[in-house]
């Protein structure tokens, strides 16, 4: 009876255990791995947002109070929530907008066009290749490269990205080109920019930001450009949306097919210029050590990468075309 | 007493509730690990419009259907980083899991933006100017004559905007390097 038991135990663990192996493996799939955050995530365009009333501000004094935290703290908690919800999310023709208008300042502020079409055709076939497997696909991006020698690259919203010449001269392969160009695909499909915006001081007042209201108000329009420019090319976004945007960045170029170390070991080549390279991207981003050490650990969590290429061959063929 | 004396020298009653106890045990096991399983087989939404399902594991085999953007599929097994799914016709084949998304599209925005449609929801797309080659949005261009940008700088983002790469041209890049559906050794 004994050796019963034991072979209908076994034999139902036989059963369970191939179908139980593979339960959630989509979750690790689908889903970038867990930032590794000191502090919690800030909001998301259009997400997690509430309609008022639903959340009340007692029920969050009510639940802070009862995990213990200090009342200072729930405090700014509501004055955020409060700015949030001032403004509804701004919606994607009004994105692109604001996109394109800060597109003619990244020209116009870089050097202009670096018109080498070959270059350009290359990194806009790995930039839409790296979009089509983000959390966006839908969204139509446009890539180019600016004619100036200083490193940078940035994301306009909208799905505008740029590339600096000097940058490009530096990378050593593709998939530190398109671990670069993911990051900045990364801020644009967590509308990074938008975030802060509508947290300025200039969206901050105002609860409705439209197409409309940007015709009736040109003031306004060219001070939310001048808020986004200020942001994007001389102080730089808050250090938190840096590294998700590091974190869900590799995970895009890792889902296209990319080793998803293209990024961290163009920034180890940064790192060593770090202090003597003429680049407003030391301003604009945070220590870039401790970005390659929280990279490095996330690196860590991807297992099967032996058969992801870096590219380095077609890399050099494309940049020999100049 | 040793678990081989329980056995010899147990009462047959007391040795039959064991035994109920343990196959009570094995069932809540054996349903705590159904469970999972359960949910895996959940029901998944294309990301996008144009989703190939083909019906061998490479991504150049013959097409079984195109997903349309948010339509579910089931998922019936894994093979590295394809999925075989079922769709709600019926029809079954193979798809790179990265087209996939364990939400359903939202209207609200992000990848789900065009809806179950598969159009872009433009209610109010802003007209363009035209003075440059495609003309850019007249926001754009207001701001750019209010800040006196040069026309170039202008031109430039027209051209950014107009440059297209056909989807042809795109598979054959992937291909090429052994990326999206193509990678992991897929061919």
């Amino acid at each position: 009876m004994k050796r019963l038991i034991i072979l209908g135990s076994l034999t139902l663990m036989c059963v369970l255990l191939p179908v139980t192996g593979m339960s959630g493996f989509l979750d690790d799939l689908l889903q970038a791995p867990p930032p590794q955050k000191e502090e919690p995530a800030p909001a998301q365009e259009g997400a997690n947002e509430k309609p008022p009333g639903e959340e009340s501000p007692d029920a969050i004094q009510g639940l802070g109070e009862a995990f213990g935290i200090k009342k200072k703290k729930i405090d700014l908690f509501k004055k955020g929530l409060g700015v949030v919800e001032a403004l509804q999310p701004i919606g994607e023709e009004e994105e692109i907008t604001l996109g394109e208008a800060v597109a003619v300042e990244a020209f116009s502020r870089f050097g202009g066009e670096y018109r080498n079409q070959e270059w350009n055709r290359y990194i806009n076939l790995i930039g839409k290749t790296v979009a089509e497997f983000s959390d966006r696909p839908t969204l139509d991006y446009h890539f180019a490269i600016l004619n100036s020698q200083e490193q940078n690259a940035f994301a306009a919203p909208g799905g505008y990205i740029f590339i600096t010449v000097g940058l490009l001269n530096t990378l050593k392969n593709e998939a530190e080109l398109a671990g670069v160009l993911a990051h900045e695909v990364a801020h644009v499909t967590h509308k990074h920019m938008l975030e802060t915006i509508r947290r300025g001081a200039i969206l901050g007042s105002v609860s409705e930001f439209t197409l409309s209201a940007m015709k009736k108000d040109p003031a306004m329009f060219s001070n939310v450009i001048d808020e986004m420019t200020e942001v994007l090319f001389t102080k730089g976004l808050d250090k938190d949306k840096e590294f998700e945007a590091d974190v869900v960045g590799i995970e895009y170029a890792y889902r296209a097919g990319y080793h998803p170390q293209g990024l961290r070991d163009y920034l180890q080549t940064l790192e060593k210029e770090e202090g003597h390279a003429q680049s407003r991207f030391f301003t604009t981003h945070p220590s870039t050590a401790f970005r390659i050490s929280k990279i490095n650990a996330l690196l860590q969590g991807y297992s099967d990468l032996q058969s992801l290429p870096f590219l380095t061959k077609r890399f050099q063929q494309f940049l020999k075309m100049s | 007493m040793t678990h081989f004396d329980f056995f010899r020298k147990a009462p047959l009653p007391y040795f039959f509730s064991r035994i109920n106890r343990h196959l009570i045990i094995s069932i809540m096991i054996g349903g705590s690990l159904l469970l999972p399983s359960i949910s895996w087989a959940a029901t998944l939404y294309a990301k996008q419009n144009d989703v190939k399902v083909t019906a061998e594991k490479s991504p150049t085999s013959a097409v079984v259907t195109m997903l349309t953007l948010g339509e579910p599929v089931t998922v019936l097994s894994k093979a590295g980083r394809l999925a075989k799914v079922k769709t709600a016709k019926g029809k079954t084949g193979w798809v790179f899991t990265f087209r996939l998304s364990s939400t359903k599209p939202s209207a609200k925005g992000g990848s789900g933006l065009s809806g179950l449609t598969g159009k872009r929801q433009i209610a109010a797309r802003e007209s363009r100017a035209g003075g440059s080659i495609r003309g850019l949005k007249e926001s754009t261009e207001q701001y750019a004559k209010d800040k006196q940008i040069k026309q170039e700088h202008r031109d430039a983002v027209d051209r950014m905007e107009a440059f297209s790469v056909t989807s042809d041209e795109l598979m054959k890049f992937k291909k090429a390097g052994n990326l999206g559906e193509f990678s992991g050794g897929a061919q």
